[in-house]
């Protein structure tokens, strides 16, 4: 039987041949089973938002009801976070948001989850740090440097609260990472390893009869715990998708409303 | 790390390298076999841009108009319903005006009507008065004339049956003189 962690192996569908790229050596480029699964979440995300856009009428539609209902929550994040600039980036937080949760959820139906690689999360988690970077430098020139500047902290305390503040930032997109990652990942092999208990105790109640009979009720039990977990996991999928949206209009807002709040 | 091994291998036949990379990593996580990580994160970015540029583009805006439309209707129904509930307002007190106008005429009428009749009954009592008074005087009259002529009768009688006894009496009718004097001596 495959082993839990079985789920996550990147495996190439079409190969298309190797390149050397310096920071991550000899890569394989290929249409895997993880392009197949962002593909799909892609889709899903471009249909779902194309049916729920497509009757636009004042009195909504079950689809466009669905679809405001992500909009007004994504919308609401960003201009309560961020303020009455936040509208300029809805689309920024929204496009995460959207994929990121299509993602998430897609795992629960596919056989691969895409955030449950790192090197997708990663690239989620730069994507949203870099975007930072760059509309703090845009709007705040040099001043972008005030964001790791404690006003509020002693003199004497500043250039080490500051140093801490710098380095924070910097993992910033390490912890969205991780974050994501760790959950996806968690959740997946928790899930594996119940599922996987009801069989193999199943197996062996049959295989050794007599006294291994009451296996099953450990196996029913492991059932119910994955019945659990797997509604769990549907909420986790929605969570971390909002938690990763939330922080990235935080993020945001501390360098689009440099020196106002801090 | 466990995929190093694989860099080794002859690259002619990926597909045996994927494969023996798959069984060194059964020991660690396989998301860090960096071998697939360029092809992931590249084709992410791409659809990230193209999401995006939908997003922005497309989706966003027309929810965007939707949901503005949808505020407008509500806002633009509302002030119809507060000016319709105004006018409306406006009509009662206008009616409750005018009942109270048209109440406090009735009062008017009814009062000038009640104190015209009372001025006419008086008017009639004050003339039927008049009239049953001139009767009452001149039933008086006729009555004292009545009276009157009787009285005169009653001496005429009273000299006739005087002179009568008298005569019978002495055998001789008294005087007229005589007569008057004891008539009115008498009366």
């Amino acid at each position: 039987m495959a082993g839990p962690i079985e789920q996550f192996e990147v495996k190439p569908l079409v190969e298309l041949g190797t390149v050397n790229v310096p920071v991550l050596g000899e890569q394989l480029i290929a249409i895997t089973n993880s392009h197949v699964a962002m593909t799909l979440a892609f889709a899903a995300v471009v249909g779902f938002l194309t049916l729920a856009t497509s009757k636009n009428s004042v009195v909504p539609g079950r689809m466009q009801a669905a679809g405001e209902t992500m909009f007004g929550m994504v919308d609401g994040l960003t201009s309560s976070i961020i303020g009455h600039e936040g509208k300029k980036y809805f689309p920024f937080a929204f496009t995460m948001f959207m994929l990121v949760l299509s993602m998430n959820l897609l795992g629960m139906f596919l056989t691969f989850t895409a955030t449950s690689q790192l090197a997708v999360t990663m690239t989620l988690g730069l994507i949203s740090f870099l975007t930072v970077v760059v509309v703090g430098f845009v709007k705040n020139g040099l001043g972008f440097f005030k964001l790791f500047w404690p006003v509020g902290a002693p003199l004497l305390l500043r250039p080490v609260v500051g140093l801490i503040e710098f380095v924070s930032f910097l993992l910033r997109p390490a912890t969205l990472a991780l974050r994501l990652f760790g959950n996806m990942l968690g959740g997946h092999v928790a899930l594996k390893i119940f599922a996987q208990f009801v069989v193999q105790l199943g197996a062996v109640a049959i295989a050794t009869g007599g006294i291994a009979y009451a296996f099953f009720g450990v196996a029913a039990l492991s059932l119910g715990m994955t019945v659990a977990m797997t509604a769990l996991e549907f909420l986790v999928a929605f969570l971390q998708a909002f938690v990763f949206t939330v922080l990235t209009c935080i993020y945001l807002n501390d360098v689009v409303n440099l020196g106002e709040g801090h | 790390m466990a995929a190093e091994p694989t860099l080794e291998a002859p690259i002619g036949d990926v597909a045996a390298e994927t494969h023996a990379s798959t069984e060194h990593a059964s020991g660690g996580l396989p998301q860090f076999e960096m071998q697939h990580w360029a092809g992931q994160i590249g084709y992410l970015l791409i659809l990230f841009a193209i999401t995006y540029v939908l997003i922005a583009k497309v989706f966003a805006p027309r929810m965007r108009r939707v949901i503005d439309e949808r505020a407008e209707t509500i806002d633009g129904a509302i002030a119809t319903a507060r000016s319709v509930q105004a006018e409306a307002e406006a009509q009662a007190e206008a009616a409750r005006a005018e009942v109270d106008k048209a109440r406090a005429d009735a009062r008017a009428t009814a009062a000038a009507a009640k104190a015209r009749v009372t001025e006419e009954f008086n008017a009639r009592l004050a003339a039927d008065e008049a009239v049953v008074g001139a009767r009452i005087a001149e039933a008086e009259a006729k009555i004292a004339a009545t009276r009157d002529a009787a009285m005169g009768n009653v001496t005429t009688i009273a000299t006739d049956a005087t002179s009568a006894m008298v005569e019978r009496l002495t055998g001789k009718a008294p005087t007229a003189a005589e007569l008057s004097a004891t008539i009115k001596g008498a009366a």
